[in-house]
């Protein structure tokens, strides 16, 4: 099914509205699922950026889900005039520094060593959120204020549907254009062979730490928005475990494809509330379908649908 | 008092030399790396819980029993999920091997649960003293264990048709294949080797920790003494093992006590980012 320009537009702008008029007519947590889906949505992005797109295993996205969070949480509280937008602003742009200093070292690094190296980050910052218990409220946990803009306070989860779906809207749009631009392909270069991207002049050292900011940018941001919806920040919910979630997300719903990490959103937050109460299989079925999609649809979700379309056309 | 601690932290460490092992022995087979080593070793000791505690079974013939069972194990995990992807990137195996450890853990909680139970050594529960420091046999043991089966497989390599042909797949896969090794054979021994490796491991293990689901977390710390050591080398992975296990309890004598969390986690990232060869690896090199 191929649109043409004008209805193109249409449908997009048409399911813009839907989903910006969908509040009204849900319940509160319904509202605040949508949310929790967004943020997760923006992981996966900012993930499948580095793994789906450059080819590097991270297995650390906690942690920096963790910086943007308590970046976010400990600005708010003590700044509390700082408009929410700059806020996020700032625990993305944190978070994407220490993503391009841990970039740096794993230059030096190939294959499984980066998901190892990005493995140990993601478990040092959950201790070090731990440890440093005068800033970060330690074990205690953290209760985070509400999000402000100058007077207008969001502090209902149907106002934070106003806030996390624009911002979600927006860096979606921006990955979309970065993917097809010249980045992009850059990124796509170097997963496909770094020795070949680099003959044909790709900067390898530039665009990998290119790929680590931007990668923890956006977990970054969504570490902050994570904050404002739960309210409530405590270092054992950053786990080895969550790093997994998102990497099975993006294995699921697709790997190197924008589509494909909203998919896998969807998916992950689904699975949550279907099996809430039933931990194990919930597990189970997360592990299962990393296998079975790693040996039969290495693609994901979207991998799947765009073999089905060619065979049908 | 240093003495002590150091021998504590060679039996500690003669676990995670183990597990280390299990990890070179299928990445040089098969150059996969393999996340699910810890939670091998988990699965074992819950069924050789399962043979002595539920089945009465007497603690020889049930680790025996475990044992087989074992390398059963390996080679059904090989066939099931790792031999279908064998010609997919390494990438993916890695992430298969992660789904693998997750499925493993998740089912072992349904049928044994996530509590923590004890479990007996096949060592005596007793100490000895040497001078001022007093040793005890469970630890002594252990690292007793480890030498032994680190001295089996050496001569399962070297004298060995099974091991000779291992180590030529670890050379070339393609060259082993030409001179008319099964390499497929091989892959799957490895598993069943490398399986029971990490049996011994559990079985070594779980009375010094209990016995719980959360086991497989050693993983980790498998993947510090192997980086460690030099990822790939046999020899590293002991080292490696060995040294971690004397870092994991020293360094509590000398900084903050909640340091042991993150030892493993600090030295595959010290290491990885000072030198990624480690003490015993070698570089290596792809060719384009």
């Amino acid at each position: 099914m191929q649109l043409s320009g004008k209805w193109k537009i249409l449908s997009w702008t048409g399911a813009l509205v839907v989903l910006l008029i969908m509040p009204l007519f849900l319940g509160k947590y319904s509202v605040f699922l949508l949310s929790l889906l967004a943020i997760y949505a923006l992981v996966s992005l900012g993930l499948n950026l580095l793994m789906g797109y450059t080819g590097q295993i991270a297995a650390g996205h906690a942690g920096f889900l963790a910086i943007g969070a308590y970046v976010t949480a400990i600005f708010t509280a003590n700044f509390e005039w700082l408009p929410c937008p700059v806020t996020l602003l700032l625990a993305g742009t944190i978070s994407g520094i220490i993503g391009f200093l841990l970039g740096i070292p794993i230059l030096r690094l190939k294959g499984f060593y980066i998901a190892m190296a990005t493995l140990a980050f993601g478990v040092v910052v959950s201790e070090i959120i731990l440890q440093w218990s005068s800033l970060t409220g330690g074990d205690d946990g953290f209760s985070v204020p509400a999000a402000r803009i100058g007077g207008f306070v969001f502090d209902s989860d149907f106002k934070l549907f106003y806030l996390i779906i624009p911002v979600t809207i927006i860096m979606t749009l921006l990955a979309k254009n970065l993917v097809n631009g010249y980045i992009g392909r850059a990124f796509i270069a170097l997963r496909e062979s770094e020795i070949a991207a680099q003959t044909i002049g790709v900067d390898l050292a530039k665009y990998k730490t290119i790929a680590f900011a931007i990668s923890a940018f956006y977990t970054g941001v969504a570490g902050g928005l994570f904050a404002y919806l739960i309210t409530y920040l405590s270092p054992d919910a950053f786990t080895i475990e969550l790093s997994i979630d998102f990497i099975a997300m993006i294995v699921i719903g697709g790997m190197g494809s924008i589509l494909g990490s909203i998919i896998g959103a969807v998916i992950l937050t689904g699975m949550q509330q279907m099996l809430a109460g039933l931990l194990d299989l919930q597990v189970l079925i997360f592990g299962l379908s990393l296998i079975i999609f790693m040996i039969f649809m290495p693609k994901g979700i979207v991998g799947m649908l765009s073999d089905l379309r060619e065979r049908f056309s | 008092m240093l003495l002590q601690v150091i021998f504590s932290g060679l039996a500690t460490g003669s676990i995670y030399a183990l597990v280390a092992l299990g990890l070179s022995l299928i990445y040089n087979t098969t150059e996969h790396v393999n996340f699910a080593q810890g939670e091998m070793s988990m699965v074992s000791a819950f069924v050789g819980f399962t043979f002595f505690n539920m089945l009465g079974l007497s603690l020889p013939i049930a680790i025996l029993l475990t044992l087989l069972i074992s390398a059963l194990l390996g080679i059904i995990t090989e066939r099931l999920v790792i031999r279908p992807a064998m010609r997919a990137p390494h990438f993916n195996i890695f992430i298969i091997t992660i789904g693998v450890s997750i499925v493993m853990k998740s089912l072992s909680g349904f049928i044994w649960s996530h509590n923590d139970y004890p479990y007996p050594s096949i060592f005596p529960d007793e100490t000895i003293s040497i001078g001022s420091a007093t040793i005890d046999l469970i630890g002594l043991g252990n690292i007793g264990a480890t030498v032994l089966l680190m001295v089996i497989l050496y001569a399962f390599f070297k004298y060995t048709r099974y091991g000779t042909a291992m180590r030529a797949v670890s050379e070339s896969q393609n060259a082993a294949l030409l001179m008319g090794v099964n390499v497929k054979q091989s892959f799957a021994v490895t598993w069943a080797i490398s399986f029971v490796v990490a049996a011994v491991a559990g079985i070594l293990m779980a009375p010094v920790v209990f016995l719980s689901t959360h086991m497989g977390i050693v993983v980790i710390n498998g993947f510090a003494a192997a980086i460690l050591g030099g990822w790939g080398s046999i020899p590293g992975a002991i080292i490696g093992g060995m040294l971690l296990g004397v870092i994991d309890n020293v360094a509590p004598l000398y900084l903050p006590s909640q340091i042991k969390n993150v030892v493993p986690f600090a030295v595959i990232f010290i290491v990885l980012v000072i030198r990624p060869k480690g003490i015993m690896g070698m570089e290596r090199f792809t060719r384009v």
